[in-house]
């Protein structure tokens, strides 16, 4: 006899036949099979009611089945036994359909356990595992997975994929994402949000922003800009999954310099007629400000590079009150003073943005802000010291001499407006060139690459090339030709092809075009499917973006209205990974190695690019192809590639795939080789791309040679491209530079001590050094 | 020995080492997940 059962966690529960008749009861009412004989036998006897003939028949089964298990001798079966008898039994009585439709829940069910238990084994890792043990928490290296909060978010991020992937996304995209096929980006955030968005400060600051507790005014000095554009940057991205980025932060933070200097200008002027003339102050504020005051609404200001206009007619009304002599000489001192204080205040304004940005925190408390700006290319000197004070901070480094991490710079470049000697901001990128070699920030952006000249209309910033730092780019508007702007858009969602799966499983050329072709039509179906989801959400699902009116043309909805129109002025974008692999994989070399493969390279991706093109043209929206950045993303494809196929030589034998499409890291190129192979891939990537080269040693020594690669970008079509060298530190003697086994500054080696005594000898050489911890 | 030579500091303490990891930094290699570092650890300098 039966008497108890082994369940699947190992307990032994006393036996119940109902709970085997509940389960019989439920596959006969999924089958439909009893219901046919229950009519057949209702027309005859009329005897049993439908309920009364399904749980006799149930009973009659169940036991059938405990009678099989007693034959068997197994006296304490487990669940997995139990339904195995179930299942003959239900085949032996006659029941053959709901024997199938048994079958196919019991694989149901194991498959929601399977889930649950990966997921559970998922939430184990997270809360048992250090960020150094386990890899899902390094997945993004920009959320410290050991914090409690950073915890929090993960546990989030990763309930919501096991969500999505089981009851949102339809079971082909679903299998393909599981299978690595490809890669859906931010899925936790499938439902909820958008990527990122390229924030304009100057109309946001106009009339002042709430940030839902409160509402902040308008700025009225260069500090209030920039502390302000810190909590823009912050605001937001605690509406979207992605970064942000600023595009026009030197025409924006002019404006505070500028008041900054009004400012400091009436008081400093005021401070010398008070020295040169004797009168107090009574007298002279209310008069210089009176004056001030109707000048400003003649439009004639005082500015940071003096114009003649005001000078004049200050000094002409001046001169009725005061002796000109004296007027002339207050003006000269005012303007003086004025410039270093602005100066001064400006330099305190980036170094506190820097600060901030490095410092504060969002979502939840377990990120900081992925912030990005860009600027380069306004001429205006209150433009041009923003920017000299910006890049001076940021060379310097945070309080500890650290490299800062955020904001990612991006400084534009433009021939006939910094490239070159005699260009008005030429002076900005030496400086810029100078910083990036020491700090690895900026990079570069290159406005006169075609692909990102031909939006250009110079007078209107807003149709300036911007990236966010990671290299989205957004600019084309198929939806709407007349706003090809970069201000107030960004991305919706991405999904990225595993280019190398197609190669390894198709061999052949002609045949991995036809899968590239079902795959892309895979992704933009995705795309369209997510879409319609985020096109649902509402302007106070996103009180920043939208009820601020960052996002364009969001102002013009209300509280309750849908985004799904404003929306399409975003981009969809179709990403990939492993074009060097491929390459490999098809024609036995990769694109830095042969010239055919960079042709078949080029092909591809321009396939790829006219497939978006296409789809654009169809849905009447912004399809765009995307060089994926895939930090997350890049052990994922090959991890599982490896599995499936093996190890195949320049193809899976690493634990990484190649970004984009780029020449291989661990391939011998030179520079330029690299920078010229890859630029064309550029200008086929119009959702965003990024080229890098290393250098080695320290740039810093050789400046020149910086900047040859930076000239070399230029000319040969980059649109963003960056520098890498290594940036070291000694947390103990603050060293910034390379550090090989040995700290060049205090002579220790990684891990070592030295003494207390060498450390205050070098304090003596090196005042700025930083304190290290437990030193007084 | 002084007390100031017998004080030791910076037992244990490594260098930070900055890279860029996609088109941004994150702070120092160990923030990085498994395929990246492998990556890193790969990357040839280039000649100008």
């Amino acid at each position: 006899m039966i008497f108890t059962v082994k369940k699947r966690d190992g307990r032994e529960m006393p036996f119940n036949i109902e709970k085997i008749s509940d389960a019989i009861i439920k596959a006969f009412r999924a089958s439909g099979e009893l219901s046919e004989q229950i009519k057949a036998s209702q027309d005859q006897l009329d005897l049993l009611g439908h309920e009364d003939l399904l749980t006799s028949t149930a009973l009659k089964v169940s036991a059938y089945a405990v009678g099989r298990l007693e034959a068997e001798g197994k006296n304490k079966p487990d669940i997995e036994e139990i339904q195995d008898a179930v299942e003959k039994a239900l085949t032996e009585c006659g029941y053959g359909v709901t024997a199938k439709s048994y079958i196919l829940y019991r694989a149901e069910r194991t498959r929601v356990r399977e889930v649950n238990t990966r997921l559970m084994h998922t939430l184990r890792d997270i809360t048992f595992s250090s960020a150094k043990e386990s890899d899902l928490k390094r997945e993004n290296a920009n959320i410290d997975g050991d914090t409690a909060m950073g915890t929090m978010l993960k546990y989030g991020s990763e309930s919501a994929k096991h969500f999505y992937t089981m009851m949102m996304l339809k079971p082909e995209h679903s299998r393909a994402h599981m299978e690595g096929d490809i890669h859906i980006h931010d899925l936790d955030f499938y439902s909820l949000t958008m990527t990122c968005c390229q924030i304009d400060l100057i109309k946001l600051f106009k009339n002042g922003f709430n940030t839902g507790h409160g509402h902040l005014r308008e700025p009225k000095d260069i500090r209030s800009y920039a502390a302000l554009a810190a909590i823009a940057i912050q605001s937001n991205q605690n509406d979207q999954h992605g970064g942000q980025s600023v595009p026009n932060f030197d025409y924006a933070m002019a404006d505070g310099v500028r008041i900054t200097y009004r400012k400091a200008y009436l008081s400093n002027m005021v401070k010398a007629l008070m020295l040169f003339t004797g009168k107090d102050e009574e007298e002279i504020l209310p008069l210089v400000k009176k004056l001030h005051a109707e000048m400003a609404e003649m439009g004639m200001v005082a500015t940071l590079v003096p114009n003649e206009k005001f000078v004049e007619a200050e000094a002409r009304e001046l001169s009725k009150t005061y002796e000109i002599e004296m007027v002339m000489k207050s003006q000269k001192f005012a303007e003086k003073q004025a410039f270093e204080e602005t100066d001064k205040a400006t330099f305190q304004a980036m170094e506190a943005f820097v600060h901030n940005l490095n410092s504060m925190h969002s979502r939840a408390g377990a990120q900081t802000p992925f912030s990005s700006i860009n600027y380069g290319m306004c001429t205006e000197p209150e433009a041009q010291l923003v920017m000299k004070n910006l890049l001076l901070t940021t060379e310097e480094g945070l309080g500890g001499g650290e490299t800062a991490i955020f904001p990612i710079q991006i400084f534009r470049v433009k021939e006939g407006v910094n490239l070159n000697p005699g260009d008005p901001n030429y002076d900005l990128f030496k400086l810029a060139c100078r910083v990036s070699a020491k700090r690895l920030f900026p990079n570069f952006s290159f406005q006169d690459a075609p692909y990102n000249l031909q939006y250009y209309k110079p007078g209107h910033p807003e149709t300036e090339i911007s990236y966010m730092g990671c290299r989205t780019r957004v600019i084309g508007n198929n939806y709407d030709p007349s706003r090809e702007i970069s201000y107030g858009r960004g991305n919706l969602s991405f999904t990225s092809i595993n280019l190398p799966r197609i190669a390894i499983k198709m061999k052949s050329v002609d045949l991995f075009f036809k899968e590239l072709d079902r795959m892309l039509q895979l992704v933009s179906d995705q795309l369209m499917e997510r879409f319609a989801v985020q096109s649902k959400r509402k302007v106070k699902n996103f009180p920043f973006l939208m009820g601020q009116g960052v996002w364009i043309d969001s102002d013009k909805l209300g509280w309750e209205d849908t985004v799904g129109e404003v929306i399409k002025h975003g981009t969809l974008s179709i990403g990939f990974i492993g074009l060097a692999e491929t390459l490999v994989m098809l024609t036995g070399k990769h694109h830095g190695e042969s010239e055919a493969s960079q042709e078949l390279g080029l092909k591809i991706i321009s396939h790829m690019r006219e497939f978006c093109d296409k789809e654009s043209k169809r849905l009447g929206l912004n399809f765009s192809l995307l060089a994926t950045p895939a930090e997350g993303l890049s052990g994922r494809f090959v991890r599982m590639d490896k599995k499936k196929f093996g190890n195949i030589p320049g193809v899976t034998d690493r634990d990484y795939y190649t970004n984009s499409f780029h020449v291989p890291v661990y391939y011998k190129i030179s520079a330029f080789k690299k920078l010229s192979l890859e630029a064309p891939y550029h200008a086929l990537t119009n959702a965003g791309h990024i080229s890098y080269v290393e250098l080695d040693g320290d740039p810093s020594q050789n400046l020149e040679a910086f900047e040859k690669i930076v000239h070399h970008m230029a000319k040969v079509g980059i649109g963003y491209g960056s520098i890498n060298h290594p940036v070291d530190r000694d947390p103990v003697c603050g060293f910034v530079g390379v550090i090989g086994d040995v700290c060049p500054r205090c002579g220790r080696s990684e891990g070592h001590a030295i003494s207390l005594e060498k450390i205050e000898e070098l304090r003596k050489k090196f005042p700025g050094m930083p304190a290290f911890r437990g030193i007084r | 020995m002084s007390e100031k030579e017998k004080s030791q500091y910076g037992e244990g303490v490594g260098f930070e080492r900055i890279r860029r990891i996609t088109g941004y930094l994150v702070g120092t290699i160990d923030r990085f997940n498994n395929a990246k570092r492998a990556e890193v650890n790969d990357r040839v300098k280039h000649g100008v």
